[in-house]
């Protein structure tokens, strides 16, 4: 097998659920593993956080890392074979390409705070459906309830006008009299 | 043979990627899309691989 160099762009698709507990360190260890294998890493940067357009295991979302190594095959499926067996990448791969685009070049390997990746949480479709539910009972409950005390206040000022009106009928009569 | 520059395709990029797609999830044809036979394998190549990436989907259910 011949262990000629040449240059891939690679995908990596990330756990969100690796990712929550810092970028920084699933892209560290996703250069760590292919360094590892002898795969020189030109470009490693954060591609975006995603919706998959259709389930992945139990994933419904996945952050994208994007990178340009320059590798033989064999280090290329060695680094793989690792990668799919531990760590924070659930797909990845490899694609041949001539070059590397000047515009890629620029980006290196990038370092960005792991505040600026901002991962959403994994909320089924059903789970917000519900919660808009109770959303909804919740606050029908609370007019409901406005509605009742209105009522409670208005049949408390009637009874207190009925009060008033008989007190003053009461002292015509005396005057009367 | 065509003088227009051959039309290459990205799978990063699925915009424009779902203009040759149907609504049911499938590859138009080269007779829809109107692109080459060569072009018409390049857009077969990127959509499969978006497809691998989950940016795109496989088929509707």
């Amino acid at each position: 097998m011949t262990n000629k160099i040449h240059t891939y762009q690679a995908v990596f698709l990330l756990d969100n659920e690796e990712v929550r507990k810092g970028f920084n360190q699933a892209k560290d260890w996703v250069q760590a593993c292919l360094e590892k294998h002898n795969v020189d890493v030109k470009v490693l940067r954060l591609w975006g956080e995603r919706a998959l357009a259709y389930p992945i295991g139990s994933r419904q979302r996945a952050t994208y890392l994007l990178g340009w190594v320059e590798a033989s095959g064999e280090a290329v499926n060695e680094a793989k074979r690792e990668m799919y067996l531990v760590g924070p990448a659930f797909r990845i791969m490899f694609l041949r390409a001539d070059e590397i685009p000047a515009e890629e070049m620029a980006f290196g390997i990038e370092a960005i705070d792991d505040s600026a990746v901002e991962v959403p949480d994994e909320i089924e479709e059903f789970e917000m459906i519900e919660e808009d539910v109770a959303e909804e009972a919740a606050e029908s409950k609370t007019e409901e309830k406005t509605e009742e005390n209105i009522d409670e206040q208005a049949g408390e000022k009637a009874a207190d006008s009925s009060d008033e009106s008989e007190a003053v009928a009461a002292g015509e009569e005396n005057k009367e009299n | 043979m065509s003088s227009k520059k051959d039309r290459m395709f990205d799978f990063k990029n699925v915009e424009e990627l779902q203009t040759f797609i149907t609504p049911l999830g499938k590859i138009m044809p080269a007779k829809r899309t109107g692109l080459s036979g060569r072009e018409q394998r390049r857009l077969k190549t990127a959509v499969k691989m978006a497809r691998q990436l989950a940016l795109l989907s496989y088929g509707v259910q």
